[in-house]
């Protein structure tokens, strides 16, 4: 496994999820069209998650993507106050939330420290980037 | 259930040497330089020379390759290699590696190295290359699920993994800072860590810099140039050596049910975040050791960050779920405790060679040469665990 460091290379301003991978890429494709989606096999319904092809449960290669309902319950979380991305300047919290009608957990990001309580309702929002890349993100409820 | 063949290697090989460098925060070396210097003093240590290493394991996160070595130290006579990764977790499976190939008959002395300029060079603490692309993720990674939201450091997924833990069981910050603290304890008197010289109270714990609430500054480890190795041989041949022998009681990998895809960032989506990957390779190391957590008077558990530690005195069995906070904090893992840990000062303050320096320092442990040494040790847990799947080991007395 190569790990070569290119010691010169520099940070990007930005930071956009790349949306074209085959096994994921539909995530980006649903949250382009306004919906929250999960991956599940089209054959016994079982959610994949990560996104994959298989389904491990029935063997099948059926997989397709399921709109949800975009709200879920805060899992955990954490405040990031150490710099390390200038596209994310500190502090900003990250939380982690588990979707109501899946078994699925979807990382966000919160501006600043607010107050959070475990368990809180969260509801999906659709963050248009600069690129026009539209990424799922969190909100309190 | 314990096979006939899991127990063949069962103290049959052994640890005949070890090595290091200095640890530092700027080496002034090329990682080869510091792999080398490293694997000379542990061949020396072994009573060997370089025509002796007929075997080399190396971790899949070394930038030295295994024909740098071979090539610049003049290892003529290597008709075996390998490599184990992912990274920190693979020191123990490396040594693992080493045994299976000396049990074949494909190796007699095995070396295992890990060497990194990790403070000078590419520190794991700052953002990783995929910063370095705009259009993150994808090929397997996941990381389009993560990056794009600024979440791009291990710290960041401890932190949630701590919160977590604190949530589910109650687990206070003082509970997670008795073990910074006691890492520290031990490098005070180990004059070759990096801390050494600098006490670390519970005052200065809670009072040092938030880096991903709810850890600390000293939550995390230290970012470390330097290198360690060790040599695999069979018992017999080690028992010959200038040394005593560290006998290999077992070792193991593990992982649980659905670990997770990709590197580290999608372990955020296991059934549970607070039960350790060291539950599977825990099993599995006492069923083949033939031992339990009763049997181990001293640990060598990996410490990228305090919360890693406390799921492993959990996961290893030396105390209940959700206990391990109040066992920390008992002072059951200091000197005299029920379990002192991490007795040369761990990742947190003696220095992070990604888990072979507690091999090393299980050794010694068991040499009876620990700067912090367990008095009548006879028995070192060594892990490798973190949150991928990973693996540990049980060094003995002979």
């Amino acid at each position: 496994m190569s790990t070569a460091v290119d010691t010169t290379a520099v940070v990007t301003p930005r930071s956009l999820p790349f949306t074209d991978d085959l096994d994921t890429g539909g995530f980006f494709a649903a949250a382009a069209r306004g919906e929250l989606a999960v991956c599940a096999c089209g054959s016994c319904g079982a959610v994949l998650h990560a996104p994959t092809a298989y389904c491990a449960a029935c063997g099948a290669w059926a997989a397709e993507w399921r709109v949800v309902a975009g709200t879920g319950t805060l899992y955990s979380w954490t405040v990031v106050e150490h710099q390390t991305h200038p596209a994310f300047p500190v502090p900003f919290t990250l939380v982690l939330v588990a979707l109501d009608d899946e078994p699925v957990r979807l990382v966000g990001h919160l501006p600043g420290r607010p107050d959070l309580e475990v368990g809180q309702q969260m509801r999906a929002r659709f963050d248009t980037r600069d690129d026009g890349t539209v990424v799922p993100d969190w909100e309190p409820a | 259930m314990t096979t006939a063949d899991e127990r063949e290697h069962r103290d049959r090989c052994a640890i005949s040497g070890i090595g290091t460098t200095d640890y530092s925060r700027n080496s002034g070396r090329t990682d080869l330089t510091l792999a080398m210097q490293a694997s000379l003093a542990a061949i020396g240590d072994a009573g060997l020379t370089a025509a002796d290493i007929d075997g080399i394991v190396s971790c899949d996160m070394n930038l030295v390759r295994t024909n740098d070595l071979i090539h610049t130290m003049r290892l003529d006579n290597v008709e075996y290699w390998g490599e184990v990764g992912p990274g920190g977790v693979a020191p123990a499976g490396m040594v693992g590696q080493a045994v299976a190939a000396v049990r074949a008959g494909l190796a007699k002395n095995v070396l295992v190295y890990r060497a990194l300029n990790g403070r000078s060079g590419r520190r794991y603490g700052q953002a990783p290359p995929s910063a370095t692309v705009e259009k993150v993720g994808g090929n397997g990674s996941y990381d389009e699920f993560f990056a794009p939201y600024g979440m791009n450091t291990p710290g960041q997924i401890f932190g949630m993994v701590a919160r977590r833990h604190m949530i589910e069981y109650g687990t206070n910050e003082k509970e997670l800072g008795a073990i910074p603290i006691a890492c520290r304890n031990r490098a005070l008197t180990n004059p070759g860590a990096q801390m050494h010289g600098r006490p670390l109270t519970m005052d200065d714990y809670l009072a040092a810099r938030w880096i991903s609430d709810p850890l600390r500054l000293f939550d995390f480890c230290l970012e470390t140039d330097g290198a360690a190795a060790v040599i695999v041989t069979s018992t017999e041949r080690a028992k010959d050596g200038p040394k005593p022998p560290a006998l290999i009681r077992a070792i193991a990998q593990g992982s649980p049910p659905r670990p997770q895809p990709g590197q580290q960032f999608p372990i955020l989506w296991r059934d549970s975040i607070t039960d350790g990957s060291a539950q599977a390779a825990a099993r599995t190391l006492y069923r083949r050791a033939g031992m339990g957590p009763d049997d181990i008077q001293v640990a060598q558990l990996y410490d990228c960050f305090s919360i890693t530690v406390l799921l492993q005195l959990e996961d290893f069995g030396f105390c209940a779920k959700g206990e391990g906070g109040p066992f920390a904090a008992s002072g059951a893992i200091e000197l005299g405790g029920r379990l002192p840990i991490n007795t040369g000062g761990g990742h947190l303050s003696e220095g992070y060679i990604h888990g072979m320096g507690h091999i090393v320092e299980g050794v010694k442990q068991i040499r009876g040469e620990s700067t912090g040494q367990v008095e009548g040790a006879q028995t070192c847990l060594v892990t490798s665990t973190a949150l991928p799947p990973g693996s540990a080991l049980i060094l003995k007395a002979a």
